[in-house]
C-alpha cells in the first residue's frame, strides 16, 4: 500500500494491461447496464462509420480504475477519477493503463496522480484516454 | 439536442449497490476486493437511458458518443447500501457541428450526505 514516505512526484505506476475481447465488453454492458448495440452489434458499429465493434468507453475506464486502485491498495482509496475519452477501441487490441504521480499532499495524504490507457494501432501510439486525473488516499 | 433541456432535474430514483452486480464488475476488471470505483456509472445508467430517450433533450441515440466522465467520492460505495440518485443536465453546449451534454448525478444518503458525484459528457455527432 502506498504511503507519502514511498510516494513523491514522478512516481509511476506500474502498468496494466489487457486485451479486449467481445466476450469481455458484453460481461461488461451486462454489468454496467449499458446496452448501446454500438458495443455488441458489428452491423450499427458499421453503420456509425467504426471498422467494427467499439468498447465502451467505461469499459476502458474500468480497466484503468483497477490500475489505478490496484496501487492505491484498493478502490476505496481513490477519492477521485477523471478521464477524457479520445480514441476508440477495438476487439483484440491491448489496452496499457498507465498513470504517473504529479504531486503530494502530505497535509490531505492525497497523491495527484496523471493517469491514461494507450493502444499500439498500426504502429502508432493512440490514447483512448488522455489527460485523466486520480486523487488517492495515501498510508492510513 | 435542444440547448433549452439545460438545467433539466430527474426525478429521484433509489439505487442499491447490488452485491451480485458489484461481484460482476470486479469480474470484468480482475479485481478481487471492494466496489469499483466506475460501479458508480451502474447508478448513472438507472437514469441515462430515460435522458436519451427524454423528446424534450432530443438526443439523436445513433450518434451519442461518451466523451468524458469524472467521479468524486466523499467516501465509498457500500455493497448492499441504497441510495438516492438525483440527476440533473449540468449543461447544453455545440461546439462546431457536435453538440456536448453534461449530466451531473449524486448519489446520496438517506441522510441526505452526498456518497459520490459522477459526472458524464454524453457528444452527439454530427450528423454526416
Amino acid at each position: 500500500m502506498p504511503s507519502p514516505a514511498r510516494v513523491e512526484a514522478g512516481s509511476e505506476l506500474p502498468t496494466r494491461s489487457r486485451i479486449v475481447t467481445a466476450e469481455d465488453v458484453k460481461a461488461y454492458a451486462d454489468a454496467g447496464g449499458d446496452a448501446n448495440p454500438l458495443h455488441q452489434d458489428e452491423a450499427v458499429a458499421r453503420a456509425a462509420g467504426f471498422p467494427g465493434i467499439v468498447a465502451h468507453g467505461m469499459f476502458t475506464m474500468g480497466h484503468l480504475a483497477a490500475c489505478i486502485a490496484e496501487w492505491a491498495g484498493g478502490p476505496e482509496r481513490v477519492r477521485r477519477l477523471t478521464s477524457q475519452f479520445r480514441a476508440p477501441v477495438f476487439m483484440g487490441e491491448e489496452i496499457v493503463a498507465g498513470g504517473r504521480v504529479k504531486s503530494v499532499d502530505t497535509e490531505r495524504a492525497l497523491a495527484l496522480v496523471e493517469c491514461w490507457v494507450t493502444v499500439e494501432r498500426d504502429g502508432r501510439t493512440e490514447w483512448p484516454i488522455k489527460r485523466g486525473h486520480a486523487e488517492v488516499l495515501l498510508g492510513e | 439536442m435542444n440547448a433549452a433541456a439545460a438545467g433539466k432535474v430527474y426525478p429521484e430514483a433509489p439505487f442499491t449497490v447490488d452485491p451480485g452486480r458489484v461481484a460482476a464488475f470486479r469480474g470484468v476488471f480482475s479485481q478481487v476486493e471492494g466496489v469499483p470505483v466506475t460501479f458508480a456509472t451502474a447508478a448513472e445508467f438507472t437514469v441515462i437511458p430515460g435522458i436519451v430517450a427524454d423528446p424534450e433533450v432530443a438526443i439523436d441515440f445513433s450518434r451519442v458518443l461518451h466523451g468524458a466522465q469524472e467521479y468524486e467520492f466523499r467516501r465509498p460505495l457500500r455493497e448492499g447500501e441504497t441510495l438516492a440518485i438525483r440527476s440533473r443536465i449540468e449543461s447544453i453546449r455545440s461546439l462546431g457541428a457536435n453538440s456536448f451534454l453534461v449530466l451531473v448525478t449524486e448519489l446520496v444518503e438517506p441522510g441526505g450526505e452526498i456518497v459520490c458525484t459522477a459526472r458524464s459528457t454524453l457528444i452527439e455527432r454530427a450528423a454526416d
